[in-house]
């Protein structure tokens, strides 16, 4: 079995000053996401498990549709394997519905106007995401406990609660130790790999133009996002996924 | 040595926690500051509200973590020290990011601790570092220690466990001069013998954490201790004032002092400050002196009380923390100064060298200190220096050693006459 954490806006500098050492694992780094014109998630996610740039692809679909890509599972280097568990990965099957929700009531919290309407629609916003994340949280253990070859978990928690929040340093804090507490529970070697990260402005945060990754196995070095689809690929042929359930 | 309980009134009792990662040391501050109510409660409130929203129980170790945030973000104004009271007294936790952090502060003075805490994981045991902190604290001249047994909760409180634990660790400490005042088994998390006692442990009959602190008998203030005043400067007006600063016990008006190096007696007229002439000065103070007599007087002159006076000499054995990029050479010439005493001199042996990171032992009796090496030393001054060991008199047991810039600091441990 092979897991792959992948974590929307997880920040390397974070993971390295909260010193969230399963994430970090043995080796990690900064993603090279230059080929892209803005670290956009579907953009970037939907290149990853295609090993190909669909920026233009998905730019090609407008602002609106873009959120409901699917891409084909053929397409995909999940379908190398024989029993994968792919959970809420934006551009494949994560829950459209939802997300759409999150953005909406993200957008509703910069158009009310006075203070007390901004916390009210904050807390609703922190409320649903951290709901949110604990339902995946709960699938995702759940997967790792059964037969997969690939078990791939997508959790938005740092992206979603890092837009409104970023400048509250123990909520953030507290949701990485969450994700190393996550990372730390895999029974396997696992990849952790982020779209992009994040930086502050103000209180709020918005995305960097690098990503995270981290590796049991390998150096990496500043990988780009659609080289993980050879690297998953070769892992397969050489057999090195195989039996290593610990 | 004569003891006292410090009160409210004094100074906050200081005292540092070690422990190997993960045996619980930031859940214990938290627990502390928690059950001191020593903290507002909205941070709680806070907290508590994040760990339910991720479905987790309230850790008392995300209240360490948001004070680091805060001290990251500057809202904290101290660097480094974490204040809560007790019924009894207050205390400060100095509270170092690491091993470097804190040996440096130890040794250059920067936050001198009155008291250890060891704390050790029941259910994982001794770790390397646990032993490597004892060893530390022992060499930056802390002799007695409370060992806490942590996660007994974790260990079905079983007694056995605690005793085993226990009894390696004291061996241990025992083995390196250490002495544990008190062993006690707690469970950080649940509050089990930390502020208050535990229903789980009735098999325990000592006092919880807090007790031990509060029951902590620390060495009589230094205003009782043998007079050290050390000479700043000299004024000549109408008449000598001879400034300076009492860094030991009290001077009073009337008092026969010894005039060190030179060894002659004099007496004290009166003390001067801006309008008014009190009667005694007692340790801290910066004040004027004026003598019966003019017997000769310069800067870097300690004056002392007759019947105990510190040693003169020119060699010593002392631990050193280097803080340069360059580093030091046996041999190299190097400037000495303590208190307002100032001296050619040089390192004459390296007896011992540790990463201060790593706590690894480098080498035994080798040529090189490096940057941020913790060394045993012996140093030979040019002229000689009145000096005493850290643990008597603090403020003539520590140094700095300068080259091209301020490069070591550094606490006596042993006068070599």
């Amino acid at each position: 079995m092979i897991v792959i954490l992948a974590i929307d806006a997880l920040e390397y500098n974070l993971v390295d000053r909260f010193n969230c050492t399963h994430l970090m694992q043995k080796n990690y780094g900064k993603t090279d996401i230059s080929e892209f014109s803005e670290p956009r998630t579907m953009v970037l996610w939907s290149s990853f498990m295609t090993g190909k740039n669909l920026e233009d692809e998905i730019l090609a679909k407008g602002d609106k549709e873009m959120w409901e890509t699917h891409i084909d599972h053929a397409r995909t280097f999940f379908s190398h394997f024989t029993s994968p568990a792919v959970i809420d990965l934006p551009g494949y099957n994560y829950d459209i519905m939802e997300h759409k929700r999150e953005r909406e009531i993200l957008k509703h919290f910069f158009d009310v106007k006075t203070p007390e309407e901004k916390e009210q629609v904050k807390k609703e916003y922190n409320d649903r995401a951290f709901a949110f994340h604990r339902k995946i949280k709960d699938e995702f253990l759940s997967a790792l406990r059964e037969n997969h070859d690939l078990v791939l978990g997508y959790f938005s928690i740092a992206d979603v609660i890092g837009h409104l929040n970023f400048g509250n340093t123990t909520l953030m804090k507290m949701i990485y130790r969450d994700l190393d507490e996550i990372a730390g529970s895999i029974p396997a070697p696992y990849i952790v790999l982020s779209d992009h990260g994040m930086e502050p402005i103000g209180m709020f945060g918005d995305h960097s133009r690098y990503g995270f990754w981290s590796s049991s196995e390998q150096d990496l070095g500043n990988p780009k996002i659609t080289m993980f689809f050879d690297t998953m690929i070769s892992g397969i042929s050489s057999g090195s996924f195989k039996g290593d359930r610990s | 040595m004569d003891r006292i309980d410090r009160t409210m009134d004094d100074l906050p009792l200081k005292l540092v926690i070690t422990g190997h990662v993960d045996h619980g040391k930031s859940t214990l501050i938290g627990r502390l500051l928690f059950d001191t109510g020593s903290l507002p409660d909205d941070k709680i409130t806070e907290i508590r509200q994040i760990c339910s929203a991720l479905g987790k129980e309230f850790e008392f170790g995300y209240i360490l973590d948001n004070l680091e945030e805060e001290r990251d973000q500057g809202i904290t104004i101290d660097t480094t020290q974490i204040f809560f009271s007790s019924k009894k007294r207050h205390y400060v936790i100095i509270d170092a990011p690491g091993h470097v952090e804190f040996i440096k502060n130890m040794i250059t003075g920067a936050s001198q601790a009155d008291t250890a805490v060891i704390i050790i994981d029941a259910e994982e045991g001794i770790r390397e570092q646990t032993k490597r902190h004892a060893f530390i604290l022992g060499m930056l001249g802390i002799k007695k220690v409370i060992v806490l047994i942590n996660k007994m909760d974790r260990v079905g409180y079983d007694q056995e466990r605690f005793t085993s634990v226990k009894n390696a660790y004291l061996d241990f400490l025992n083995e390196i001069g250490l002495h544990a005042i008190q062993s006690i088994p707690i469970s950080a998390s649940n509050g089990d013998n930390v502020a208050t006692g535990s229903s789980h442990i009735s098999w325990y009959q000592g006092p919880t954490f807090l007790e031990a602190l509060d029951s902590f008998e620390v060495p009589n203030s230094l205003k009782n201790a043998p007079l050290r005043f050390a000479v700043q400067d000299i004024y000549n007006f109408s008449k000598r004032i001879i400034a300076g600063k009492v860094v030991s016990g009290t001077l009073r008006q009337g008092d026969t002092v010894t005039v060190l190096p030179s060894g002659e007696k004099t007496q004290v007229r009166s003390l001067e400050e801006y309008l008014r002439n009190p009667d005694s000065a007692e340790t801290g103070k910066c004040i004027g002196v004026m003598t019966t007599d003019k017997k000769f007087c310069d800067r870097g002159y300690i004056f002392s009380d007759p019947r105990d006076t510190p040693a003169i000499t020119q060699q010593f054995r002392a631990n050193i923390f280097w803080m340069d990029k360059i580093s030091c050479k046996k041999g190299q010439q190097i400037i000495f100064r303590c208190s307002t005493q100032e001296a050619n001199g040089k390192i004459t042996a390296i007896h011992t060298v540790i990463n201060s990171s790593t706590l690894e032992l480098m080498g035994s009796d080798v040529d090189e200190i490096k940057n941020r090496e913790v060394a045993q030393v012996t140093i030979r001054t040019d002229r000689p220096v009145i000096i005493e060991p850290h643990t008597k008199t603090p403020e003539l047991g520590r140094f700095v050693l300068v080259t091209d810039n301020v490069s070591a600091g550094g606490i006596i441990t042993e006068v070599l006459l």
